[in-house]
């Protein structure tokens, strides 16, 4: 009973942890219809510019997180403006270009970081005793930051004038524009806010685990798993797909091993994929 | 005056034409391959093991080079990335062949060592690797050659003395489920069993980036010791992180590929590290100091801290100077017949030896005086500087 206890506080962890990487990928597939391969660079350039801000600038931590998600929303905006938008209607052609965008962050941070991995830790250490098991300070606060995120991407998508215009842009753009809506700036607003989630998650989890230019690219696998499972484009299958995987690999890796795990969640995925191709919350396939 | 003119115009144009022809009758050179994981996780062993390369090959060009039947040629590194997988040195041994390449610094990994061995034998290249695996080496492989011994070389020493300090009667060895952890997690719990502890092995998929889950798993036996051995420098401080924070308090080994300080740093310091044992292949002295200060004297550029830097240096050295005795950069088995005849004696690391013959079944393992370190409460303790691993 203990060791069950233990392993759904982990596997709570896992999942808040997932869904706030695999929240904004889902967002830019659900909204531009592009599958951005540089949200995992993303996520680690978030660490690093709160890294920097706190070593280099000597800025409290919370700031440090706020620099990294504005700094990072603002080069996603970017890219969306000068890059992305150009193509944004072929698919490939958007799947290629975010992976070279990506190669060029990791590069560039590699270039000016090195490529070992520097002194980043959590500023808050301890944890709160549940019976058998513990949660520990940190994990705690990307639980809650996680859950507000999720709360908030959700209100603005589905409760809001911009959500409104960004999801009629999503199903007709050229009707959306008749109707006033212009795609330049809010695909761009949201691939920033996108760009900035992950950018979030990566500020707030590489400190609990640990910064490495190539520290995006495990968790670009977990996004993919996470969205293709839920449904390419859901916010609330990202959500609950999170959920899944992170207990999944919380059970499996205390009561199986960890190499089984892994093999398990792939073997659910497909399994989901083979009885409902669009995933669990099968949000159709939409584009731009 | 117009003659004047068109000599102006002229001299240049012929002094380049004949400066450009004298370099090509000077400008002979011998291609070396490196190949390792410039990039990813491993990078910063590829990336140790290039400079290590570089130094060599800068200190053989500034000797006049390599004698070959074309004369003294320079020798040129062309270096490929593999990102510390099979498929990439396997096709960086390809890219090789295609070059004429017969000689191949790396790679560093078991992974990239399986990949790259089939295509190096069939173009016969000489090959200098480093892999913990069973058959990293062996009759099957006659011009493959091993930088360092495997942990069955050095594995028993190194347990001995963490037993003497410790004294722990039960580990658990953490390893990627791999090749690069499958090869050396026995290897290791070999030698931790000889000596009296009982061993448990764990393994994970390579890449994951948090072990919350396993770490519970594995602290839910108790170990006295955790040895984390093959398992990559990152990986290995995000576990020593976490076993930290779930509050183990035992020492942590490292019997595996080096990386102390990143894996300090990525712990939050050696406070935080707490106790901890590992093996260094090299041990960086006064004497192997100079090496950097060689280094940055020759490339104008500073060597990496990693201790591959000096161990490749030292290995890139026999290989070249193999290729000096041999006057060729082309006949890789009158190289490797050299290489196996050459005195292990570097004048920066120490005396060593081949062997080999007992665990691969051919004495093709370059074993040089390697390193055990302690840190003890935080507390980084100087090297221990152990002899040459010699065959059973």
């Amino acid at each position: 009973m203990d060791t069950f206890l233990l392993a759904l506080v982990i596997g709570a962890m896992f999942s808040a942890q997932y869904a706030l990487i695999a929240l904004g990928f889902t967002l830019v597939f659900g909204i531009l219809g592009v599958v951005n391969f540089a949200h995992g660079s993303m996520y680690m350039l978030g660490g690093y510019v709160a890294y920097w801000s706190v070593s280099t600038l000597g800025l409290p931590y919370p700031i440090a997180v706020a620099i990294a998600v504005l700094f990072t929303g603002l080069l996603g905006a970017l890219i969306e403006i000068l890059l992305v938008h150009r193509i944004v209607e072929d698919h490939l052609s958007t799947l290629i270009l975010t992976l070279g965008v990506s190669l060029v962050i990791v590069t560039g941070v590699s270039l000016i970081f090195g490529h070992e991995a520097p002194q980043f830790t959590f500023p808050i250490a301890g944890s709160i005793p549940l019976g058998p098991a513990y949660m520990p300070l940190d994990r705690l606060i990307v639980m809650i930051v996680s859950g507000v995120a999720i709360l908030a991407v959700y209100l603005l998508i589905f409760r809001s004038a911009f959500g409104r215009a960004v999801r009629a842009l999503s199903i007709d753009q050229s009707i959306a524009r008749t109707y006033g809506m212009n795609p330049r700036v809010l695909f761009a607003v949201t691939m920033a806010l996108s760009s900035g989630l992950a950018a979030l998650a990566g500020a707030l989890v590489t400190p609990i685990l640990s910064l490495s230019p190539h520290a995006g690219e495990s968790v670009l696998l977990t996004a993919f798993v996470v969205v293709i499972l839920g449904g390419l484009g859901s916010i609330i299958g990202a959500t609950w797909a999170a959920v899944i995987t992170g207990m999944i690999q919380s059970f499996a890796g205390i009561y199986v091993g960890g190499s089984l795990g892994t093999l398990l969640l792939f073997v659910l995925v497909i399994a989901v994929l083979t009885v409902r191709p669009s995933g669990l919350f099968g949000a159709p396939a939409r584009g731009a | 005056m117009k003659k004047r003119e068109t000599t102006k115009l002229f001299a240049p144009i012929l002094g380049a034409i004949l400066a450009l022809g004298g370099s090509a009758v000077h400008a002979c050179e011998v291609k070396v391959g490196v190949v390792g994981p410039f990039s990813g996780g491993a990078a910063q062993w590829g990336v140790a093991m290039k400079s290590g390369a570089e130094l060599a090959a800068a200190e053989f060009n500034a000797a006049g080079g390599i004698p070959t039947d074309k004369g003294d040629c320079k020798i040129r590194l062309v270096e490929i990335d593999t990102q510390y997988s099979a498929q990439g040195a396997a096709a960086a041994a390809n890219s090789l062949a295609n070059e004429g390449v017969k000689v191949v610094l790396g790679p560093v990994g078991s992974p990239e060592v399986s990949g790259i061995k089939p295509v190096a034998a069939r173009h016969r290249m000489l090959l200098m690797v480093n892999s913990y695996a069973k058959d990293a080496i062996g009759p099957k492989w006659p011009l493959a050659f091993h930088v360092s011994p495997g942990a069955s070389g050095w594995a028993l020493p190194i347990v001995r003395k963490a037993k003497e300090r410790y004294g722990m009667k039960n580990v658990t060895i953490i390893a990627p489920n791999d090749q690069g952890g499958t090869d050396i997690a026995p290897v290791v719990a070999e030698a931790y069993t000889a000596e009296g502890i009982k061993t448990k092995e764990e393994y994970f998929q390579r890449g994951t980036a948090d072990f919350t889950a396993l770490v519970t798993r594995v602290l839910a036996s108790k170990p006295d010791a955790i040895d984390l051995v093959s398992s990559p420098t990152v990986e290995s401080g995000t576990l020593a992180k976490q076993l930290r924070v779930a509050g183990f308090r035992g020492p942590i080994g490292k019997l595996g590929g080096p990386g102390t300080e990143e894996i300090a740093r990525i712990v939050g310091g050696y406070e935080a590290l707490g106790d901890y044992y590992y093996f260094e292949p090299i041990v960086v002295d006064e004497e192997a100091l100079k090496m950097r200060d060689a280094y940055k004297e020759l490339t104008g550029k500073d060597s990496p801290e990693h201790t591959f830097f000096y161990l490749w240096g030292a290995a890139s050295r026999l290989v070249f100077q193999a290729m000096k005795e041999a006057q060729s950069a082309q006949d890789s088995e009158a190289i490797a017949e050299k290489l196996r005849a050459l005195d292990v004696k570097d004048p920066n690391i120490g005396e060593g030896l081949w062997i080999g013959q007992s665990f691969f079944g051919i004495n093709q393992e370059l074993s040089l005086p390697f390193g055990m370190g302690f840190v003890h409460n935080g507390q980084v303790e100087p090297l221990i500087k152990m002899p040459a691993a010699v065959d059973k």
